[in-house]
């Protein structure tokens, strides 16, 4: 174990950690240029960059880089963040890899709120509907709990009862869109697949806002997330506040995946797989936050990219795209588990 | 009075009290050993010891104050836990585990200091796991697990350490390394060590001082030859046993008095 010590604020983390954080963070730049400079518009590097960050370089690029595919590539990073931290806390405070916001329910019972709250007050504004998102996961998340809660949270049964609380969620959105009018059904129905095509900057305000306020609280209590991997009974006897760090990193954990769904709509798989794959690249002991989110952004943002290139006439959802690694993986797991390996 | 006690300490989970109204005191720098039959609440006496159980009635006193009201971290730097299962995380090594010990000398902003690594590179030398402090746990012997764990727990660096049946699920020989390994801390550091354990053998050889508990109280508390009496035996685990003298180390050895073959 080589630790490294960065700067005078102390944060100490491993070489190898750090290096691959580095890495990603740098692919994700590069990833980040290439998806302003690349589409079917001849824009060149410089000027895309500039238009991005607003300065004026004419018509097309102002509009396109600067209204079309910079809040569009920042949606994806933004929210591609969120969903791999709320994915690792998830997975960290289980115990379980296939704890993930997506797979156990929540990000469908956003859903079912951010439909209901168009159903009930109309597409008036982001924030209306990310509200509905927030209300929908905090109470499926409440009834998950209510349902798995065995004198303390039992993993698997909290999984199971994710599992079956998505189906109910999923069951309630569909009944509210037969309750809808048609276009506006189209509309929600269009939400719902997931995707970050057509984002404006408000989306972009609205996602970085909500990461800026909940990633400071978790990794505030990091220290506490890794320290509870060991068990309630360590984590207390190494002066963990277990109970308060618990309920604080859960619901950060539901309130990024809310706001997540409220802005691009349920993305699958992001939150599962992000956090195995920085686990693995890190080859970390336990919960890794940073590395999480990185992973996130770039996964989503490589997967929008992949989904504009796709010589179709639509534009495909990343959604699907998303989809198409996850399944694997998810498949994988279920495989390993069933052999008798950690689930 | 002692650094660690309980005065009338009633304790149980959500209201139903498994230990009734204990008082006991935890002698400063010596081998506690608690021992008792299966249920009869000397692992929720343990943790209430740490404060990982609330008291309903009664006290348990860390230097004199309601351990209830000293702060959580302070709690953590003044008494240790080796849990009874503890869950050592996927693919950590034995010096990262060790140097989790650390956690309640940390703050969120702070890097890791001098004193830490100090700590780690002493907990892993009293261990004997200097040499293979990069292993993975998970890949270890029962016996290296355990050190390992010790290890974390001696990193926290506290006066009192706690143990919750360190030797359970280890061979006999690892069982008695463990032993000795207290022994050793207990001796050279003078840390007040406190244990249950089943092997009431392993008990009297290593404590100093033996609970002895049945049915949420305390039946006899003292020496292991003030303890470890035919009587007793009979009474706290209904047991027909005699006591005999250790040929190696003098102390008391309980052997049932009925057996194949044996005279009842």
């Amino acid at each position: 174990m080589r630790i490294l010590r960065i700067g005078p604020l102390g944060i100490t983390t491993h070489r190898r950690t750090f290096a691959v954080g580095l890495a990603m963070a740098a692919a994700l730049a590069a990833l980040l240029v290439f998806a302003l400079a690349q589409g079917q518009a001849n824009i060149t590097v410089l000027d895309s960059l500039k238009a991005a960050v607003g300065i004026p370089v004419g018509a097309p690029a102002d509009f396109i880089v600067g209204q079309v595919r910079a809040p569009r590539a920042l949606t994806a990073v933004v929210i591609g963040a969120m969903l791999g931290l709320s994915g690792a806390i998830l997975q960290s405070l289980t115990r379980n890899p296939l704890a993930s916001p997506d797979f156990i329910g929540i990000s469908a019972g956003a859903g079912t709120g951010a439909v209901l709250t168009l159903w009930l007050v109309g597409a008036s504004s982001l924030w209306v509907t990310a509200a509905g998102a927030v209300v929908g996961a905090l109470v499926t998340a409440g009834l998950i709990l209510a349902l798995s809660w065995r004198r303390g949270i039992v993993p698997l049964r909290l999984i199971l009862a994710g599992i079956g609380m998505g189906f109910v969620a999923q069951a309630a959105t569909q009944y509210v869109l037969t309750r809808m009018e048609m276009h506006e059904a189209g509309n929600a129905l269009g939400w719902l697949v997931g995707s970050v095509t057509g984002r404006t900057w408000t989306h972009v305000t609205v996602a970085a806002l909500a990461l800026g306020v909940l990633a400071p609280v978790v990794l505030w209590h990091a220290r506490a997330l890794r320290t509870m991997e060991m068990g309630d009974d360590a984590a207390r006897a190494l002066g963990i506040h277990v109970g308060r760090s618990r309920t604080v990193l859960a619901l950060c954990s539901v309130l990024l995946a809310a706001a997540a769904v409220a802005v691009t709509g349920p993305i699958g798989f992001i939150a599962l797989v992000a956090p195995a794959i920085a686990l693995r690249l890190t080859r970390n002991a336990g919960v890794t936050l940073i590395p999480s989110a990185l992973m996130g952004a770039l996964l989503l943002l490589a997967a929008d990219q992949v989904a504009q290139l796709m010589p179709t006439t639509v534009q495909l959802p990343v959604g699907i795209f998303t989809a198409a690694v996850g399944a694997p993986y998810l498949l994988w797991l279920v495989w390993r588990a069933s052999r008798g390996g950690p689930a | 009075m002692t650094r660690l006690q309980t005065q009338g300490a009633v304790i149980g989970y959500g209201g139903t009290p498994i230990v009734h109204g204990v008082d006991v005191e935890v002698p400063d720098g010596r081998i506690t050993a608690v021992v008792g039959p299966n249920g009869c609440g000397k692992s929720t006496l343990l943790r209430a010891l740490v404060r990982l159980l609330p008291v309903s009635e009664g006290a348990v006193l860390l230097d004199g104050e309601d351990i209830h009201k000293v702060p959580t971290r302070e709690v953590a730097r003044r008494v240790g836990l080796l849990p009874q299962s503890p869950i050592a995380p996927a693919g950590i090594t034995v010096k990262e585990l060790v140097a989790r010990g650390r956690t309640p000398h940390q703050k969120v902003l702070r890097p890791w200091s001098a004193a830490d690594e100090m700590a780690v590179t002493s907990a892993l030398h009293s261990t004997q796991l200097t040499s293979i402090q990069d292993a993975v746990v998970d890949e270890l012997s029962g016996g290296q697990r355990q050190r390992a764990w010790i290890a974390m727990t001696l990193a926290q660096d506290t006066p009192l350490m706690i143990l919750d049946e360190p030797t359970t699920y280890l061979d006999i020989a690892h069982q008695y390394d463990v032993m000795d390994l207290l022994h050793h801390l207990n001796t050279r550091q003078e840390r007040t060590i406190v244990m249950v354990v089943h092997d009431l053998h392993q008990a009297a050889r290593y404590a100093h001082h033996v609970i002895a508990m049945r049915d949420g109280v305390v039946a006899a508390a003292g020496s292991p030859s003030e303890v470890f009496t035919e009587e007793l035996i009979r009474e706290v685990f209904a047991l027909e046993a005699r006591v005999l003298t250790d040929p190696v180390t003098g102390t008391p050895m309980v052997v049932p008095a009925h057996g194949p073959g044996g005279a009842r």
